[in-house]
């Protein structure tokens, strides 16, 4: 039996089955879609996306499919082409496990609006634009997938257009995408000129990759990964509805950029100086991430910033040139990271629209499946041991410590796990534990199954895939295995102490200790002052620069450099110079002369 | 409404400000309760004094602790402005006198409406003055206490404001 063939048609099958809600109802006017449909062909397509996977793990195969060529010119082909490696073979089941728990739960959770239809489509394009997305061999189809996703993105998360600022929110995501997508461009376009292919696989580096392209795929990866010096989107998406922020901008779009640079990782291999970069710019994202989120009141907020924090991780994982961890990593985050984001969904809907933690407390005896679930996802994110985020972040803090790069990358990442978990620690000390601060006559209930079974589904996979995934799959480059016990146990020493801050500042809190504000909580508070810095800045300066050059320029050029004044300028100043030697001191002059014909003639001697 | 504050307003405003930030620093109940029964005493004590121009400059200096001490990210409800669900749905309603100016062709694709408006319009002008009188006696001399309307009193009438509450925009869409 032709495995690649089996392989190829179930991982198109998979693609096509998501289409089908989106073509039918064109097809004909008596299929209409309901969200169940669209759940449930989902659950369909994961089911079918799961024997590909299957087949990879049991026997190695892999596909690279291609069809229908674009005939550019004659010299530059772009075909259609797939590629069904491990990377996209081991992501499609797990992309599409996630979205469809966070379908099932945006039934419950989006019962109350009026287009939910609507909403559900949306929500399937996105999953289509992604997959297109991880499953491109080609730049062409990768760029379709990710500006699919950027689109998608705007649409959703600018859902409740009538709120000002969430249409500022989905503009900001847009724009800041776009910054990103000039340095993919770029990359495109020296790939085209000297490469003369935009296939990945026929991407042979000679000796060294001229470092500009890569830093076009890091720009990308900074714009639509939310890096630091482009982040500022990650948090203002939250204005989109729960189950946006939980497909959107946690497990899958969010984590793009960084599969780019794991797809076209071959090119980073020899070039220090890019990888050097990226481990700069993670490490100096996650912790700056991490610092912005230990101040912040509203749960998904915080929740938005532990993203960031995590993709600032995995691009810290490129940088140390290994990018089957930063895979591992983006794995095992998407479980944990779209329950907390349910989790969080519930409690608010049930909180009836409250999302400060300063009105939640106590909430462990009220919704105890959810909080437990929320501890499971807060454990599983500070790399509990043997919990799903262990396997990886363990992995990569170990990487890092053993590895012969810059300290100052290791001691921020370091700095940012401790954050990790004090800003978890205060999220679960302050929604779940202590008296409770909800208004009083709030009815909750758990009662309904489209809330519970995807929380737990996603619990059992925050739980088991960390362990499953590292069991099966064969890791690509050997990671260190002997290192001193202190180096062994550096991040979870780190979890432990940040944990033990955690909670010594809340009994500060508590017991009435704690100052009100101070340099680093209002740094902290105001998000590293960037936002207004950067927005205003950068818009002022632009536009009044433009406003100059559109009015000023041409006046100024042409009369004042270039034409008459300019002539005359230069002439006085000639003018000026040459009276300042026509001083008219003929005895200076006379001197001077004697002087020069006798050195000259001593000179001769 | 004047376009000046009185006193009185400024220093009840002072007072519900500092009370709200006071709940986004101290996050636990029992903690807040205690700093606010404080503050409510600080408030107290000087709430005897006679004199405008010590008064001014008390409630002066009570607005700069105020501006020294607010929260940065001061709690506010979901539905207030600033808030996170604070218009959401697009609620608007016109103002229900425009359906007057439609044309009749336009009227007649909701016959069943405008069947009933003309009776729903008489009645509303006839109940008018009753709602008016109504208010007028119960609402005490010096203005009123509280937001809230009365019910209607006596057999047969309609409460006050009764159209204007039948005819407000949905908090949540259809």
């Amino acid at each position: 039996m032709d495995l690649s063939l089996v392989l190829n048609t179930f991982m198109l099958l998979t693609l096509t089955t998501l289409l089908t809600p989106i073509i039918f109802p064109l097809l004909s006017d008596n299929l209409k879609n309901t969200p169940t449909i669209i759940t449930n062909t989902v659950k369909t397509s994961f089911m079918i996306s799961l024997i590909p996977m299957t087949i990879f793990i049991y026997s190695g195969t892999e596909s690279l499919t291609s069809f229908w060529e674009w005939k550019f010119i004659t010299n530059f082909k772009i075909p259609i082409s797939l590629k069904m490696d491990f990377y996209s073979l081991t992501f499609f089941p797990i992309a599409l496990f996630v979205s469809w728990s966070i379908l099932q739960f945006a039934t419950w959770y989006m019962a109350s609006d009026p287009y939910i239809t609507k909403f559900f489509t949306y929500l399937l394009l996105f999953l289509i634009a992604m997959l297109i997305l991880i499953i491109a061999n080609n730049f062409f189809v990768l760029f379709i997938g990710w500006e699919g996703v950027g689109i998608m993105s705007f649409l959703l998360i600018s859902w409740w257009h009538g709120r000002a600022e969430a249409n500022t929110a989905a503009l900001q995501a847009v724009l800041y995408n776009r910054v990103g997508d000039i340095g993919l461009i770029l990359c495109m376009a020296w790939l085209a000129s000297t490469m003369n292919t935009w296939e990945i696989q026929q991407i042979t580096t000679p000796t060294q990759t001229p470092t500009l392209p890569l830093l076009g795929l890091i720009l990308a990866a900074t714009g639509k990964s939310a890096q630091f010096g482009l982040h500022p989107w990650l948090p203002a998406a939250m204005e989109g509805p729960t189950p946006v922020s939980a497909l959107l901008h946690s497990s899958t779009m969010v984590v793009a950029g960084i599969f780019l640079l794991i797809r076209t990782h071959p090119l980073f291999n020899n070039n220090q100086t890019a990888l050097t970069l990226c481990l700069c710019l993670g490490a100096l994202s996650t912790l700056f991430a991490a610092t912005c989120a230990l101040t912040q009141n509203d749960i998904k907020k915080i929740i938005a910033f532990s993203t960031s924090s995590q993709l600032g991780l995995m691009m810290v994982t490129i940088g140390l040139n290994l990018p089957h961890l930063a895979f591992l990593h983006i794995s095992t985050h998407a479980f944990f990271k779209a329950m907390l984001f349910l989790c969080s969904g519930s409690i608010i809907h049930n909180l009836n629209g409250e999302q400060d933690i300063r009105k939640m407390g106590g909430l462990q005896k009220m919704l105890p499946t959810t909080t437990s679930c929320l501890t499971i996802g807060n454990l599983a994110l500070m790399g509990t041991p043997f919990l799903a985020g262990f396997y990886s972040k363990d992995q990569i803090i170990e990487c890092l410590n053993t590895s012969y790069l810059n300290s100052w990358a290791l001691l921020l990442t370091l700095l940012a796990t401790s954050f990790t978990a004090v800003y978890t620690i205060r999220m679960t000390v302050l929604v779940q534990t202590g008296h409770v601060r909800i208004p009083p006559l709030t009815p909750m209930n758990e009662n309904n199954p489209a809330v519970i079974s995807p929380i737990t589904r996603l619990a059992l996979g925050s739980i088991t895939a960390g362990f499953i995934i590292t069991s099966f799959i064969i890791p690509a480059k050997t990671t260190p295995t002997t290192m001193p016990l202190y180096i062994k146990i550096t991040a979870m020493l780190v979890t432990v102490l940040g944990i033990l801050l955690a909670l010594e500042i809340s009994k500060m809190t508590q017991t009435l200790i704690l100052t009100k504000q101070g340099h680093f909580s209002n740094f902290s508070t105001s998000l590293g002052y960037f936002n207004p810095l950067m927005h205003r800045l950068i818009s002022t300066n632009l536009l009044s620069g433009s406003q100059n050059i559109a009015s000023h320029l041409v006046d100024l050029s042409w009369y004042k450099k270039l034409g008459p004044e300019g002539l005359a300028n230069l002439q006085l100043t000639a003018a000026k110079t040459s009276t300042n030697f026509h001083s008219g001191l003929i005895k200076a002059y006379l001197g001077s002369f004697a002087l020069s014909i006798l050195i000259a003639l001593m000179s001769t001697y | 409404m004047a376009a000046y504050l009185t006193h009185q307003q400024k220093v009840l405003r002072l007072y519900k400000k500092s009370l709200r930030h006071l709940e986004s620093w101290c996050i636990h109940r029992d903690k807040y309760r205690y700093f606010a029964c404080l503050l409510r005493d600080r408030f107290d004590k000087n709430k005897d004094v006679k004199d405008m121009v010590k008064a001014t400059e008390l409630l002066k200096a009570g607005e700069e602790e105020f501006w020294a001490n607010q929260h940065p990210q001061p709690y506010v409800f979901a539905d207030s402005p600033g808030g996170v669900a604070y218009e959401r749905y697009e609620m608007y309603k016109l103002p229900e006198w425009c359906l007057d100016f439609w044309h009749p062709s336009e009227k007649a694709m909701y016959p069943d409406y405008f069947a009933k408006r003309e009776q729903w319009k008489k009645l509303q002008r006839e109940s008018w003055e009753r709602e008016i009188k109504q208010l007028q006696e119960e609402t005490p001399a010096d203005g009123p206490r509280t937001e809230a309307l009365p019910p209607a009193r006596k057999e047969g009438h309609l409460p006050p404001m009764w159209w204007h509450h039948v005819t407000r925009p949905r908090e949540q869409p259809m």
